[in-house]
């Protein structure tokens, strides 16, 4: 008898567990559409637009194309060519290098400019639309003026010669050889730091006031303030941040091409960058097969950093 | 077998994208587009025009046709709508449509356009023969053989450009317009120095002395003796001008003794230097008309320029006016008048709606029809006759001396870029190396065996 | 206290003064603009000497533009492509945003990845492939319908809101839900109000892109004259084969450079202390 029960009382308790599991499964499922109907509008959108090319353009990597004929299958032979080709390893030089320089100076540039611009100054609209001009002026203006800057007999090299007393022959050619990848770096942080600035300036406004409220009464410095709560509390915005410079000084094209690259968009070993050949191989020599293995590459870079970076984003929202 | 699979599964891929394929085409061949899953491409594109297209159906009778032309720079270029003019004038069921894709990226935009689709346009303007080389490459225009032998077509009134852009045999574009380098000069600057006209036979030895005795670096007064373009062909192309050097050699030791002439010029001060004109974007034009360089090597296109801008009051007379041009210096032993030529052509796209009325207007555009106009606008047709040479030296503005008149007289002619299969990167080979080596990034000998060793990898791989 | 005080005074003194090299740094390249837009197209690159308004202004420039292309229409066209994109942008990526910031589904996470993965890859590389997908599949070649389909949906949008959703804390949803607050009400009534300074931030993102955007248009739209935008129009018509018109190029930029300015200046007043922060506690 009381065996029978227990029995029955086990059924009951399973049966309820189920009913309990599977009420469960169907709130699960419940929330996972629910959260999937927020994604849907750009998630379809953004995959017929976007993700398909995408994926067809890394297939084109292991072929060989030009737009038009029939596609010829290539194995890895785009991939075998690339490590012989001198352009592609300078570009992919010059490009690292490139990041390496322009994505912390940036970063630092830009938040310094933001936490400077948040506070309480007369003008502050003014001073903000100001530092956003030269990402938003015409690019034609935007290199006239620095080449100008930084010509053979320009401002720059007029303070090196007056002040830093730098012999005439020796002031630096700031767009031919070496120099050229500082001029890349310096024009960029220039020009990009208004940019990050607004989303810094975004970020900063999440951060609670009472926060640093509470930090001065128990007597903190401005320096600690910020190493405290304004750091911490930016996490997610430096991560943003530092993942789209990441990118987009991979992908730098327009920089090269206008600096360096003269009426004919001409690049040589020391000034050209990844993307630039991408174009090259892709629309003026129609090697899409190619240009979309060298894009591979490129890819896999940008990947292998966002990868860390993300692995550093999911260890602050876990402590 | 496995690689099949590979293939068919890429095939796949590249039908689920072009899933309409060339939906509106209609009747053209679709051969060219991605839709084909043909692996091979020979079969694919022999075009309909050996069949029935000499003796097809008597030109349209009565209805109208539209061709689609892609062209660059309307407003600015007067000669687009004065061919279209002439030609629907004597072809009054013809309509031609002008399509402006615009200068600066016309080659990338056009040939964009045509892996979209063929028919987008039915007669194209190619701009350089790199670009020509891709349209051909992407099987985007037709083979004009055919057409040629058919309309009787004396090719040699071309000048011998038709061979430089034979592929495999076949011509895909005719030339209608040509242009070749000459030198300019400001008689000014000669005479304040009290120094004799640059001839039309110079060696280059002779033209370096030249441009040597002219320049002078007093201050406030300077005078570039010579100027060059940040071009790799205002200076590389100087060794080719013997006729037995070329661009597709794969060896390019022949550049060396131009490479020293120019950068030692530019040590001495005699022309401005390669870097500052790269980064301060000094327009050659700028140079010329600012009245302190005495000799500049440019294509005969900036004719036009100058004569309008000095008629319009942009270019001051006062620095520039008293111009005047020379045949191109040559090499020692070689007949003056050798110089470089860019042609810019038109083709028949292998989508056009009407492949035969397509024809019949690149056939007046090419032809000795099309070469008066062009030379009525102050162009240089693609045939130079005598009579389109007089229209234009007769133009107003034009210089007046014997000399100028007698410099448009070219005896050979080679293309600034012949064709080849692998020209567009060549070329750009070419580019990067002689950016490299002006601007002091690479010695002399180190650009050209960089050029010898990458450009050597293509042509024998 | 009076030290204090002085030293409150220094302190102001030095950002200002620091304010203004950079502002002057910075206003440069405008400058520049102005400067040569009442040039002509030789003073432009003159730079031996270098002078800020030439002898004769040009001021013709700004009348000529309208004149020598229909500015008006690629102004117009501009205008309606900017406001659809930056209109879908930001509906459908602060939509997307608050599921990746604020919900949980299985793989989350990978689709996430692949989302940022595809701003990875230059344009450059798929843009023949997405050509001719517009083109031959959905026939929108030389339309401005094109352009919306290809910018509206960007994964930069997605991204960019939801890091800063990452910031709000969960406590506040969590709250809501309790309440019995459905999900959509909660991203309607709680997050949006929450965001403004993120939302302007998008605004002006999108905004000045597709206003600036030069490839995107060239590629689709240059064989239709009707649809051209102003950048298309601006090199289309001032720069040509063997000569530019920087003068009137700069003029045309200068005239199109002016609302992209004025919604800066306008959307830069959300980025105010205290409006985002109201009820949240760090």
């Amino acid at each position: 008898m009381s065996e029978m029960k227990k029995r029955e009382e086990t059924k009951e308790v399973a049966a309820s567990n189920i009913a309990l599991i599977k009420g469960r499964e169907q709130k699960e499922r419940r929330r996972t559409l629910i959260a999937l109907s927020f994604i849907a509008p750009n998630f379809i959108g953004f995959a017929v637009f976007t993700l398909i090319p995408v994926i067809f353009a890394f297939v084109l990597a292991f072929t060989k194309w030009d737009g038009s004929n029939p596609i010829q299958f290539a194995g890895i032979a785009n991939f075998t060519k690339l490590f012989s080709d001198q352009f592609f390893l300078a570009a992919l030089k010059n490009t690292i290098i490139y990041c390496i320089g322009t994505v912390p100076l940036t970063l630092i540039a830009s938040l310094a400019l933001a936490i400077l611009l948040n506070q309480q100054i007369r003008g502050r609209g003014i001073f903000r639309t100001i530092a956003f001009f030269p990402y938003v002026a015409s690019l034609v203006a935007v290199t006239a003026v620095w080449k100008m800057l930084f010509s053979q007999s320009g401002p720059v090299n007029a303070i090196l010669y007056y002040i830093f007393h730098v012999e005439n022959k020796d002031l630096p050619q700031w767009f031919v050889g070496n120099l050229v990848m500082v001029s890349y770096i310096l024009f960029s942080v220039w020009k990009f730091m208004g940019y990050y600035m607004v989303i810094y300036l975004a970020g900063l406004q999440g951060i609670s006031k009472e926060l640093y409220e509470a930090a001065s009464l128990d007597g903190a410095n401005t320096w600690q303030k910020f190493a405290s709560i304004t750091w911490p509390q930016l996490k997610p915005t430096t991560f943003f941040v530092s993942v789209m410079l990441t990118i987009n000084c991979f992908k730098v094209f327009d920089v090269a091409t206008l600096l360096a690259g003269g009426d004919n968009n001409t690049l040589t070993v020391s000034s050209t960058v990844l993307v630039h050949y991408i174009y090259q191989k892709g629309f003026i020599e129609w090697d899409l097969g190619y240009a979309s293995a060298v894009a591979m590459v490129l890819f896999l870079l940008v990947l292998a950093v966002t990868l860390i970076q993300f692995r550093g984003e999911k260890n602050y929202a876990n402590s | 077998m496995k690689k099949r699979k590979l293939i068919s599964a890429v095939m796949a891929c590249s039908m689920v994208l072009a899933l309409a394929g060339c939906g509106g085409n209609g009747s053209t061949p679709t051969t060219q587009t991605t839709t084909t899953a043909e692996t091979t491409q020979t079969e694919t594109t022999t075009p309909a025009t050996t069949e029935g297209q000499t003796t097809t159906q008597a030109e349209a009778s009565g209805d109208t046709i539209t061709l689609k032309w892609a062209i660059w720079d309307q407003d600015a270029t007067p000669y687009w709508m004065a061919l279209k003019d002439a030609y629907e004038a004597k072809n009054d069921n013809v309509t031609i449509e002008l399509i402006d894709l615009g200068s600066t990226d016309y080659m990338t935009v056009l040939a964009t356009q045509l892996s979209g689709s063929t028919s987008a346009f039915d007669v194209v303007t190619v701009k350089d023969v790199p670009g020509y080389a891709t349209l051909v490459q992407k099987n985007t225009i037709e083979p004009l053989d055919d057409y040629i032998s058919a309309a009787n077509i004396d090719l040699s009134l071309y000048g011998g450009a038709t061979d430089q852009i034979t592929v495999d045999g076949k011509l895909y574009q005719l030339p209608f317009r040509n242009d070749f380098w000459v030198l300019f000069y400001n008689k000014d600057l000669f005479d304040k120095a009290g120094i004799d006209y640059p001839t039309n036979d110079m060696t280059f030895e002779e033209y370096d002395a030249l441009a040597r005795q002219v320049s002078s670096s007093d201050f406030g007064s300077s005078v570039y003796g010579a100027h060059y373009h940040t071009w790799r062909s205002a200076v590389q192309l100087f060794g080719v001008l013997d006729g037995e050097h070329s661009i597709l050699s794969g060896t390019y030791d022949f550049f060396k003794p131009y490479y020293e002439l120019v950068l030692n010029q530019e040590t001495d001060n005699i022309c401005r230097s390669f870097t500052n004109l790269k980064t301060e974007g000094l327009h050659y034009s700028a140079a010329f008309s600012g009245g302190d360089v005495a000799m500049m090597n440019m294509g005969s296109w900036f004719i036009s320029t100058m004569i309008a801008n000095l008629q319009s009051g942009d270019y001051d007379s006062s620095l520039c006016g008293n111009w005047a041009i020379a045949k191109y210096p040559h090499a020692e032993g070689v007949e003056a008048g050798s110089t470089l030529g860019t042609i810019t052509g038109i083709a028949v796209t292998t989508g056009a709606s009407d492949k035969d009325a397509a024809w019949d207007f690149v056939e007046f555009v090419s032809g000795t029809e099309g070469a008066k106009v062009m030379a009525e606008t102050g162009n240089f047709p693609a045939i130079m006759t005598s009579e389109a040479m007089d229209i234009i030296s007769s133009l107003e503005g034009f210089p007046q001396d014997e000399q100028s008149k007698a410099a448009l007289e070219v005896s050979n002619l080679y293309l600034e870029v012949p064709y080849a299969e692998n020209v567009s990167e060549i070329n750009s080979i070419l580019d990067s190396y002689h950016s490299s080596i002006m601007s002091g990034e690479m010695t002399i000998d180190e650009g050209i065996a960089a050029m010898n060793d990458a450009i050597g990898k293509i042509l024998n791989p | 206290m009076k030290s204090a005080r002085q030293k409150a005074m220094v302190g102001k003194v030095i950002v200002y003064l620091i304010l203004f090299l950079l502002a002057a740094f910075m206003i440069v390249p405008f400058l520049w603009m102005l400067s040569s837009s009442i040039k002509s197209d030789r003073e432009v690159f003159q730079m031996n000497p270098f002078v800020w308004i030439p002898k004769n202004p040009r001021w013709n420039n700004y009348v000529e533009i309208w004149k020598r292309m229909d500015f008006t229409r690629y102004i117009g066209n501009t205008a309606f492509l900017t406001v659809v994109v930056t209109f879908l942008q930001l509906l459908t990526s602060s939509f997307a945003a608050y599921s990746f910031a604020k919900l949980h589904f299985k793989h989350k996470d990978k689709l996430f990845l692949a989302y940022i993965a595809t701003i990875a890859v230059p344009w450059q590389v798929y843009m023949v492939p997405q050509f001719i997908m517009m083109s031959n599949v959905f026939h929108l070649n030389g339309k401005l319908t094109a352009m919306i389909c290809l910018q509206a949906f960007s994964a930069f949008g997605v991204f960019m809101m939801r890091q800063f959703y990452m910031g709000i804390p969960d406590e506040l949803c969590e709250a809501a839900r309790i309440d019995g607050m459905s999900e959509y009400m909660i991203y309607l009534k709680i997050m949006l109000p929450l965001s403004k300074p993120s939302l302007a931030t998008l605004t002006i993102f999108t905004f000045v892109a597709t206003w600036n955007d030069y490839l995107g248009p060239l590629i689709y739209l240059t064989p239709n004259k009707a649809n051209w935008t102003i950048q298309l129009g601006i090199k289309n018509s001032f720069i040509g084969q063997y000569s530019s018109q920087y003068g009137l190029l700069m003029a045309a930029s200068v005239v199109s450079l002016i609302p992209v300015l004025i919604v800066f200046l306008i959307l830069q007043k959300n980025f105010v202390e205290g409006v985002a922060s109201t009820g949240i506690k760090g």
